[in-house]
C-alpha cells in the first residue's frame, strides 16, 4: 500500500522542485535583464513620438506623427518588402539547403568529418568580414565572374552587387551560403537523436527510404526544424551587416532594409524620432511573426508526438 | 528549449528597439587637469591630425593630448551622442557648412559649440569659404584644408592611350575614345560607394550652373531656383553621356571606391574624377614613381568657363563645455597658424586653407592652386544645402541613373522636394 502512495508524493514533491527552483535561480539574471534591457528600450521608444534629431536638448512631443509618416513613406515601404522578401528566402532556402546537407553528412560517406567542419566553417567567420569578401569577389572582375569566364561560362558573367534586380538576390545567396551550414549543425543534432532501431525496424516492414524520411525522420526533426525556422526568420528580419557592408542598400534603394534604413535615419538625416518608430515597427513586426510561427510549430511537434 | 526560444524571440525584439536606443549612452573618459586635452576627429585625416599634434606638444612640453580617430559614418554618430551626453572631447573635427549630421549648421543652434568669433585669426579666412565657416554671422571652425575635385590622372597611362589632358568638353570625350582603342577606360568610376556617385556631377556644376549664375545657392534659399531647370540637368545629361560613351569602368554600379582606386593606380584608367585628399592613397597603392597629375573637368568647349569645387575640407570646432577652455583655445589658435595648417594639408594631401608662401604644394595640385588664385573655384554643393537627405537623394538618384530606373528630370525633381524639407 506504501509503494504507489511514496510514488505519488515523490512525484509531487518533483514536480513542485520542478516549478518552483529556477524562478528563484533566475532572479538576479531577470533583475539584469530587467534594467539593462527593458528599461532602457522602454526608454528608448518613447523617443519614437517624439521629433528629437538625436542632439538637440529640446524636443517636442509628436504624438503619432512618426508612425503616419511612416505608413506614407515609400522608402520604407520599399524597406519592408526588401526585409520581407529577404526573411522568407533565407528561410525556406538555408533551411531546405541546411536540411540537405545534414542528411548528407549524416549518412556514411567517408569523409563526413571533414566535410561537417567545411560546411559549418562559414558560419563560424564574422558576417562583416565574409560580406566584404564576397563584395570583392562578386565585383564585375572579381573571383565570381573570372571563375565563370574561365570554365567556358562566360555569358552568365552578372553585374552581380550592381544591378539591382540581381543585388537583393546575391545579398539573400551570400546570406545563406553562411549560414546554411549552421542550419545543417542543428538539423544533424537532431538526426543524431532519432534511434536507428527505429528506422530499421520500418525497413523490416517495408518502408522505402522516401517513406522512412516523410514518416519517420521529418517527424522527429520537428523541434530541430522549429529553432532553426525561427532563427532563420528573425535573423532575416533585422539583418544589417551583410547589407551595409555589401551594398549599403544600393543600388538606388534596391537592397534598403528596416535595419539599413533605421541606421540611415538615426545617423545620416538627423531623423531619430522617425528611426526609434521604423524600430518598433520592425520589433513588432519579428515579435508577432515569430511567436505566430512558434505557436504553429509547437502545435506540429505536438501532432507529431 | 521552449524558453530558449522564447527568450530568443524576446531579446531579440528588444535587441532592435535598442540598436537605436542605447545609442544614447556614451563613453566619458574624462580628466581635468590644466594639461590635458581630448581630441577627436575622422580617420580620413587621422594622419594630419596627428601631425598638428605633434607639433603642438613640441612647442607646449607637458601637455597631454588624447586622441581618437574613427570613420566618417561612425564618428558622426558618435560625436552627436558625446555631445547630447557631455562626454565629447575639447577640441573635435566638423564639417564646414551644412548637409551632413557632422556639420556646423547642424551642430551651432544647439549650443554645444563654442563661439571663435573673438579670435584673432579670424580675419584671415579667405572670402571664398568664410560663409562655410560661419553661423549666423559667428564663427565656429577653424577650416585647416582647401580640397578640390577634379581628374586625377596617371600620366604613364596618359603617354600610353597618346592622350593629352583635355581643356574643353570634346577633348574630354576623345580622350575617352582614345582610352577605348587601347584597352582601358578614361575614367575610373566606383559608383558602388555611394558618396563617390556624386564626384562628376559635383567637377561638372561648377561650370554648368555657377559660372553663369553665382547666386544660384541664394535663389534656392529663396525658392526662386530648382534644381531640375538649372544647369543641374545639363550635367547630369554630359553624366550619363559619358557613361554611353564608355568613358567609365565596366559596370560602375558592382565597382566599389577602392577598386577604382586600383584601376587609376595601376594605370588600367586613365584618370578618375575624385577629391584631391584621393591622391596619397593613389600613390601609396602605386608602383614607385608612378607619377600622377589633375586637369578641371570641362563642361563646355570654352576652357574660359570651366570651373572647379574647391572647399574648405578638414576643419575643427571646440566644445562649448571643454574641461578645460584655455588650453582648447590656445591649441585652436596654434591650427590657424601657418606652421599647422602647412604640416596638416602636407599630411592629408589637400592645401592650406589660409594661402601662404612658406607651403611647397604638391605639384600634382597645381591646378587647384590655380583656380583658388584666380577665384575660380565653388564650394561643394552640399555645404549649402539645407539637410542632409538631398546628398542622399543625390546618391540614390546617380545610382538609378546608372542602373537605367530614372532619368535626370526624375532624380532632380526628388532632389527639389527633399531641399523643400525643414
Amino acid at each position: 500500500m506504501s509503494g504507489p502512495h511514496a510514488e505519488e508524493v515523490t512525484a509531487r514533491v518533483k514536480a513542485h522542485r520542478h516549478r518552483r527552483v529556477p524562478v528563484w535561480f533566475a532572479f538576479p539574471a531577470l533583475a539584469l535583464y530587467v534594467f539593462v534591457v527593458l528599461v532602457p528600450s522602454a526608454q528608448g521608444a518613447t523617443f519614437a513620438f517624439t521629433d528629437w534629431d538625436g542632439l538637440n536638448p529640446a524636443k517636442h512631443f509628436v504624438g503619432l506623427a512618426n508612425f503616419r509618416e511612416l505608413w506614407s513613406d515609400p522608402a520604407a515601404r520599399g524597406a519592408l518588402r526588401q526585409t520581407l522578401i529577404i526573411a522568407v528566402a533565407v528561410t525556406v532556402v538555408q533551411n531546405a539547403l541546411g536540411l540537405a546537407l545534414a542528411l548528407g553528412v549524416n549518412s556514411l560517406v567517408r569523409s563526413r568529418f571533414v566535410l561537417r567542419v567545411l560546411l559549418f566553417a562559414p558560419a563560424v567567420m564574422t558576417p562583416v568580414v565574409t560580406a566584404a569578401l564576397w563584395k570583392y569577389m562578386l565585383a564585375p572582375e572579381g573571383a565570381v565572374n573570372g571563375l565563370l569566364g574561365s570554365v567556358g561560362l562566360g555569358s552568365w558573367r552578372q553585374n552581380w552587387l550592381g544591378e539591382p534586380d540581381l543585388a537583393l538576390g546575391s545579398v539573400i545567396g551570400v546570406i545563406v551560403w553562411q549560414f546554411a551550414g549552421y542550419s545543417m549543425v542543428i538539423f544533424l543534432a537532431g538526426l543524431q537523436g532519432i534511434p536507428a532501431d527505429v528506422q530499421e525496424a520500418a525497413a523490416v516492414d517495408g518502408a522505402g527510404a522516401w517513406q522512412r524520411f516523410r514518416r519517420i525522420v521529418l517527424p522527429l526533426l520537428a523541434p530541430a526544424m522549429t529553432i532553426n525556422l525561427m532563427l532563420s526568420v528573425i535573423g532575416g528580419l533585422k539583418l544589417f551587416d551583410q547589407v551595409w557592408v555589401m551594398t549599403a542598400g544600393g543600388p538606388g534603394d534596391s537592397t534598403e532594409t528596416l535595419s539599413t534604413l533605421m541606421y540611415k535615419n538615426a545617423f545620416q538625416f538627423n531623423e531619430y524620432g522617425y528611426s526609434v518608430a521604423l524600430a518598433i515597427v520592425l520589433a513588432v513586426f519579428v515579435a508577432v511573426l515569430s511567436s505566430g510561427q512558434y505557436a504553429l510549430l509547437r502545435r506540429q511537434e505536438r501532432a507529431a508526438r | 528549449m521552449s524558453t530558449i526560444n522564447r527568450i530568443t524571440a524576446a531579446g531579440v525584439a528588444a535587441a532592435v528597439t535598442l540598436t537605436a536606443a542605447a545609442c544614447s549612452s556614451g563613453t566619458g573618459a574624462s580628466s581635468g587637469g590644466g594639461k590635458a586635452l581630448r581630441v577627436a576627429a575622422v580617420a580620413t585625416d587621422r594622419a594630419g591630425t596627428e601631425a598638428v599634434i605633434k607639433a603642438f606638444k613640441q612647442d607646449n612640453p607637458g601637455v597631454e593630448i588624447t586622441a581618437s580617430y574613427s570613420d566618417t559614418d561612425q564618428y558622426q554618430g558618435t560625436l552627436r551622442t558625446q555631445l547630447s551626453s557631455g562626454t565629447a572631447p575639447d577640441v573635435f573635427f566638423a564639417w564646414p557648412g551644412n548637409g551632413n549630421p557632422g556639420a556646423i549648421q547642424v551642430l551651432a543652434p544647439t549650443g554645444y559649440l563654442a563661439d571663435l568669433s573673438g579670435r584673432s585669426w579670424t580675419s584671415q579666412v579667405p572670402a571664398g569659404i568664410k560663409p562655410v565657416t560661419q553661423v549666423g554671422g559667428k564663427t565656429y571652425i577653424i577650416p585647416l584644408t582647401f580640397v578640390g575635385i577634379g581628374a586625377l590622372y596617371n600620366k604613364k597611362a596618359l603617354d600610353e592611350v597618346g592622350g593629352k589632358t583635355p581643356t574643353t568638353w570634346t577633348e574630354t570625350l576623345a580622350l575617352c575614345d582614345a582610352a577605348k582603342a587601347k584597352g582601358k577606360v578614361a575614367f575610373a568610376l566606383g559608383n558602388q560607394t555611394d558618396w563617390v556617385t556624386q564626384l562628376v556631377d559635383y567637377a561638372l556644376v561648377p561650370t554648368t550652373v555657377y559660372a553663369a549664375d553665382k547666386d544660384f545657392d541664394q535663389r534656392m534659399q529663396s525658392g526662386a531656383a530648382t534644381f531640375a531647370g538649372s544647369g543641374w540637368k545639363t550635367a547630369m545629361d554630359k553624366y550619363l553621356e559619358m557613361d554611353k560613351r564608355g568613358c567609365f569602368s565596366k559596370d560602375p554600379l558592382g565597382t566599389s571606391f577602392e577598386t577604382s582606386v586600383a584601376q587609376l593606380a595601376e594605370g588600367k584608367a586613365v584618370a578618375a574624377v575624385q577629391v584631391t585628399s584621393t591622391l596619397n592613397q593613389l600613390k601609396s597603392q602605386a608602383e614607385q614613381g608612378t607619377e600622377f597629375g589633375m586637369f578641371p573637368l570641362p563642361a563646355t568647349d570654352d576652357a574660359a568657363e570651366t570651373r572647379m569645387p574647391g572647399a574648405a575640407g578638414g576643419a575643427f570646432a571646440m566644445n562649448a563645455k571643454a574641461k578645460n577652455p584655455d588650453l582648447a583655445s590656445k591649441f585652436i589658435d596654434f591650427l590657424a597658424t601657418p606652421k599647422a595648417m602647412n604640416l596638416y594639408a602636407q599630411a592629408t594631401g589637400n592645401l592650406p586653407s589660409f594661402p601662404n608662401d612658406q607651403y611647397k604644394a604638391e605639384p600634382a595640385l597645381q591646378p587647384l592652386v590655380d583656380f583658388q588664385k584666380a577665384g575660380k573655384t565653388v564650394p561643394f554643393m552640399d555645404q549649402l544645402w539645407p539637410n542632409p537627405k538631398v546628398q542622399q537623394a543625390h546618391f540614390t538618384g546617380v545610382q538609378n541613373l546608372f542602373a537605367g530606373k530614372a532619368d535626370p528630370a526624375e532624380v532632380l525633381k526628388e532632389m527639389d522636394e527633399t531641399y523643400q524639407q525643414k
